[in-house]
């Protein structure tokens, strides 16, 4: 069940045993409950206590927010600013469309799924309020954010199943609407679209002030292209088919693959939105680990 | 190297499919579900097309089986070849040769084989050469061959039997085989005796146009051939016990006259008497053997020309010398032995036992019934009469016909009537006044009894509408051959026929006067007025005694059964056991017969299928007679039946050995057109030298060869495989 990893110390649970377990919740607990107490501390979303600056008071600022020790030492009224709110709306939006269920031990849907109920868990765990969007072409579940929302949105995602083909635009540009409010939105999606679509769909909800992060959820067998039987490949969406020798065009494949992710990571970057490659093959609080510890890095940078 | 249906090339188009199925059908075999194809497609499409064969051996095997087969179906062969091309083209030969039993004359069928063989031995390599044996039928012995020492050998192989020439079927069989022929040469080569007894002309018999007959005439040579005609046979009888008188005779056919032929009479092998008869060349006589008893049925019988005499007290009848010369030829000498002798079957004559029921008292009334059934030998009808309460089942078993001469029959009787009938004994029911049938089982019988009609007041009733297609009233069938409708009917009782009887006379009233049945094996029959002069004057007119003949012969299933036949003939094995009176006391015919050939050659003899809707008794079987001598027939099983005894002898004139000219035969049958070769072609056609060569068989064979090596191979590859 449990397998040795690079990480000195760690031991991380295989995903397709996690995904036998079938109780989201108590899969989320057991992954994030492991992984804090091995880290310590969750450098995921900063201290709500921690102090930041002081900045003088200007009408209409919250008496409550004053500083009185310092306008005990200075007379002067200074408001006392933190680095984060303390409880940041948190939503995870799903892809739950057909490519998703692809996988071969794990499906990439049961990945999204597994990985969304950890990270909610671990958000509500802060006093975050959670909240979940499933989409495919358009939005098929909308949990708003809320502090009490955990259940229902363990609940929601134990329902879900990949039915029809999906689209990133479409969703993703009705929910800016949504999301007026700062808050975090994790997108869990495998990113079939050009790259340019991608962002188009992001950019809006990010230029709202969200904090974006993307995982892009891929099989081992999407990335390896590990077929050896020439075959005809059926499009999981469209149901098109098209005759493949796969050892005439592996290279290729994963050549364009490689690009495709290589221009996600470059425009995430670009655009201060976290991109994070997922394989199924990978144990999922690997995955987690090695995110929050980005995260962490990019915190302290920024 | 040539191609005689070359278009069939076009098939190579087939070596595309194996190609085709390496590159796509393989991949397509199986289908795998991905996410998206969207990089996949992204990638030119070349290079998803082109795959790689990876077992060039196979796809080489598949590619060369259907070469092979493709160019088998194209029919290759050598244009030219050494084989081709006699002087005038290659012949497609027939050679008939006669085995009828004149070719058994002396040495004649020993000259007819070399003959034959010699023209055999005189064809090229390029013709094909067919031996047909022929008597009175025709069978291909050898077809279409190159090979000459086959043919010789079947000719070889081949005896004169007991059959008779006829030119017809074999001249119709070879002209047949030649007509399928692609030679350019159609040549019949007829070795024969030629006896003008064989060739009866007929416009419709001609060889195909450009066919070559070729006599070839095998003279008989010197000797005597004395033969025996069919023998006469006269029954009598003589305080109590019945003799037979045979009178056999003897023709010389030869120009020799011949002196003191011993004619011998054999009974079951046994030489009873011997008489001796002289004859002068191409005469006839006849000797009467002393009339002998016979006890035994299917007594074998034969007279047989000897020249040692045998007997106690030889008598010599006189022939009729007319040549004038001193007799030179002897018995000893007769070339010709097959007719010498003549088979046929004695037994003592069996009488038809009919039952008259009538009323007790009423002897009258059955007089000219009685007087008209003693009468007669050919069947000799045996009546005795009995009233109908004293019908037991013992008298039943004894009967074949038994005539209700107006008498009432209880429930009982009827029951025992019904059993009699079906199983194959005969009903005359004569509707009198007193005549009755339970009503329980009218449908039975073949017509209901209605009410007594009337016809004392006016014209009387007289028979019309009569069915002179029916074996009863065929013998009247010619004009001035009797007159029913000269007997007048007084009164008579109305019939009602039942659906599935047959009406064979109707009053001029139109009601039926005589309506038959057949229930089961047997036959049951309703005459509608008396057989005495209380209603009708039937019994005074002279139709009356052969009416009488005719319905017994019809109910009891008399068949007389010839005591000898003709080789060739066809024993009707059904009707000889009912004559032999298998149809009594035998629930049905026996399962299955043995035939004991003459030869001593046992085999069982198949039921032949009855039609449908045929009584059970129309099962029966044919043998068709092939050799001389006696044939028996014996069944098998708990009803094994009668033991059928027939004698087969060879047709009287074949031994006729008169010669017609073979040019008029040839002149009968050749087909306009020319003798010569066709369209003047000295070397094959196409098809002739395929049809020699015959590569397209070789290549057909590989083809398949390497396709079952393929399967194998592809067995081997995909057990690696997986």
């Amino acid at each position: 069940m449990a397998t040795r990893s690079e990480i000195p110390g760690a031991r991380f649970v295989d995903p397709a045993v996690l995904a036998r377990i079938g109780n989201l919740d108590l899969v989320a607990k057991s992954v994030v409950d492991g992984l804090i107490n091995g880290t310590h501390r969750s450098p995921f979303f900063g201290a709500s206590v921690d102090f930041a600056e002081h900045r003088g008071y200007v009408a209409g600022d919250d008496i409550r927010r004053v500083d009185w020790r310092v306008y005990a030492r200075t007379d002067k009224y200074y408001i006392k600013e933190f680095e984060a709110d303390s409880n940041a709306n948190f939503s995870v939006l799903l892809d739950i469309s057909k490519s998703m269920a692809f996988g071969a031990k794990i499906s990439k849907l049961d990945y999204g799924k597994t990985l969304a109920a950890c990270l909610s868990y671990l958000a509500n765990n802060q006093r975050d309020r959670v909240g979940l969007v499933t989409f495919d072409e358009d939005i098929v579940n909308h949990i708003p954010p809320s502090a009490k929302h955990l259940d229902v949105v363990l609940h929601t995602l134990d329902k879900v199943q990949a039915v029809r083909p999906g689209r990133l635009g479409p969703p993703l540009r009705k929910l800016a609407e949504f999301f007026g409010r700062r808050g975090i939105l994790v997108v869990i999606s495998d990113f079939y679209e050009e790259p340019d679509e991608i962002f188009d769909a992001v950019g809006p909800i990010r230029h709202r002030g969200n904090d974006v992060v993307l995982f892009h959820v891929l099989d081992p067998a999407e990335i390896d292209f590990s077929f050896v039987e020439p075959s005809s490949f059926e499009d999981l969406e469209t149901g098109d088919q098209i005759p493949i020798v796969p050892d005439a065009l592996a290279k290729q494949y994963q050549a364009l693959i490689g690009a495709h992710i290589e221009t996600l990571a470059q425009r995430a970057s670009q655009q201060n939105v976290d991109y994070m490659l997922l394989n199924t093959g990978m144990p999922l609080d690997y995955a987690l680990f090695r995110f929050l510890s980005m995260r962490e890095r990019l915190a302290s940078r920024r | 190297m040539s191609f005689l249906a070359p278009l069939f090339f076009l098939g190579l188009a087939a070596l595309a499919v194996p190609v085709l199925i390496h590159l796509t059908q393989r991949e397509r075999k199986t289908v795998v579900e991905f996410p998206s194809l969207m990089f996949l497609r992204k990638i030119p499409y070349e290079s998803v097309q082109r795959r790689r064969i990876r077992d060039w051996l196979l796809l080489a095997l598949r590619l060369a089986a259907l070469a092979m087969i493709v160019a088998a179906f194209a029919r290759p062969f050598l244009r030219g070849s050494q084989l081709a091309a006699a002087p005038g083209g290659a012949r497609d030969i027939v050679v008939l040769l006669d085995r009828s039993y004149s070719m058994g004359f002396g040495d004649m069928w020993t000259r007819a084989q070399r003959a034959a063989a010699q023209a055999i031995g005189d064809t090229t390599p390029a013709d094909r050469i067919s031996v047909v044996l022929f008597a009175d039928g025709a069978e291909v012995a050898l077809r279409s061959t190159p090979d000459r020492s086959r043919a010789v050998a079947e000719i070889n192989a081949a005896a004169p039997g007991p059959g008779a020439t006829k030119y017809g079927p074999a001249i119709k069989l070879a002209g047949s085989m030649l007509s399928e022929s692609l030679l350019p040469k159609r040549e019949v080569i007829l070795v024969s005796d030629f006896q003008r007894g064989g060739w009866q002309p007929d416009d419709t018999l001609r060889l195909p146009g450009g066919t070559l007959l070729t006599p070839v005439a095998v003279a008989p040579g010197d000797g005597v051939n004395l033969a025996l005609a069919p023998v006469t046979l006269h029954r009598q009888s003589a305080q109590g016990q019945e003799r037979v008188g045979v009178t056999a005779g003897v023709l010389n056919r030869s120009a020799t006259a011949v002196n003191d032929v011993g004619l011998q009479l054999e009974i079951e092998g046994r030489v009873l008497q011997t008489l001796k008869v002289s004859l002068a060349p191409n005469a006839s006589a006849s000797v009467a053997f002393t009339p002998v008893a016979v006890a035994a049925v299917n007594t074998h019988a034969a007279i047989r020309i000897s020249d040692e005499p045998k007997g106690s007290s030889p008598r010599t009848v006189g022939g009729q010398l007319t040549g004038g010369g001193e007799p030179s030829g002897s018995p000893k000498a007769d070339a010709l032995p097959r007719d010498n002798v003549f088979y046929f079957v004695l037994s003592p004559s069996a009488p038809v036992p009919v039952m008259v029921v009538g009323q007790s008292g009423r002897s009258d009334a059955s007089l000219y019934l009685a007087r008209a059934l003693d009468i007669g030998d050919a069947p000799r009808f045996e009546s005795s009469s009995q009233a109908a309460d004293a019908l037991g089942a013992e008298v039943l078993a004894k009967s074949r016909l038994l005539i209700l001469n107006d008498v009432s029959v209880p429930e009982p009787l009827a029951q025992r009537l019904t059993a009699f009938v079906e199983g194959g004994g005969g009903l005359l029911l004569a509707a009198g006044p007193r005549a009755t049938w339970p009503g329980s089982r009218t449908a039975w019988l073949p017509a209901s009894l209605e009410n007594t009609i009337d016809r004392t007041r006016g014209a009387p009733a007289k028979l019309s509408a009569i069915d002179y297609g029916h074996v009863v009233f065929e013998p009247f069938r010619a004009p001035r051959s009797g007159d029913f409708a000269a007997a007048r009917f007084y009164s008579y009782r109305g019939l009602k026929a039942a659906k599935d009887a047959t009406v064979l006379a109707r009053f001029d009233t139109g009601e039926p006067a005589l309506v038959e049945r057949t229930p089961g094996r047997g036959h049951a029959i309703v005459f509608a007025s008396t057989l005495d002069l209380s209603w009708n004057d039937l019994p005074l007119k002279p139709v009356f005694l052969p009416f009488i003949h005719q319905l017994g012969r019809r109910l009891s299933g008399y068949k007389e059964q010839p005591a000898w036949l003709t080789v060739g003939q066809v024993l009707d094995v059904g009707a000889a056991e009912a004559a032999a009176g298998a149809t009594l006391g035998a629930s049905s015919g026996p399962a299955s017969r043995t035939v004991l050939a003459p030869s001593g050659q046992r085999r069982d003899l198949a039921p032949a299928v009855a039609a449908p809707g045929a009584p059970p008794s129309a099962t029966s079987a044919a043998l068709e007679l092939v050799e001389q001598g006696f044939y028996e027939v014996r069944g098998s099983g708990r009803d094994a039946g009668p033991v059928i005894v027939a004698a087969a002898n060879v047709s009287l004139a074949e031994s006729n050995l008169d010669r017609m000219d073979p040019k008029e035969l040839v002149a009968a049958v050749s087909g306009s057109g020319n003798a010569g070769s066709i369209g003047g072609q000295d070397v094959l056609p196409d098809e002739a030298q395929e049809l020699a060569q015959t590569y397209w068989w070789y290549l057909l064979f590989a083809g398949i060869l390497l396709l079952i090596a393929e399967t194998v191979l592809a067995q081997r590859y995909s057990r690696a495989a997986s």
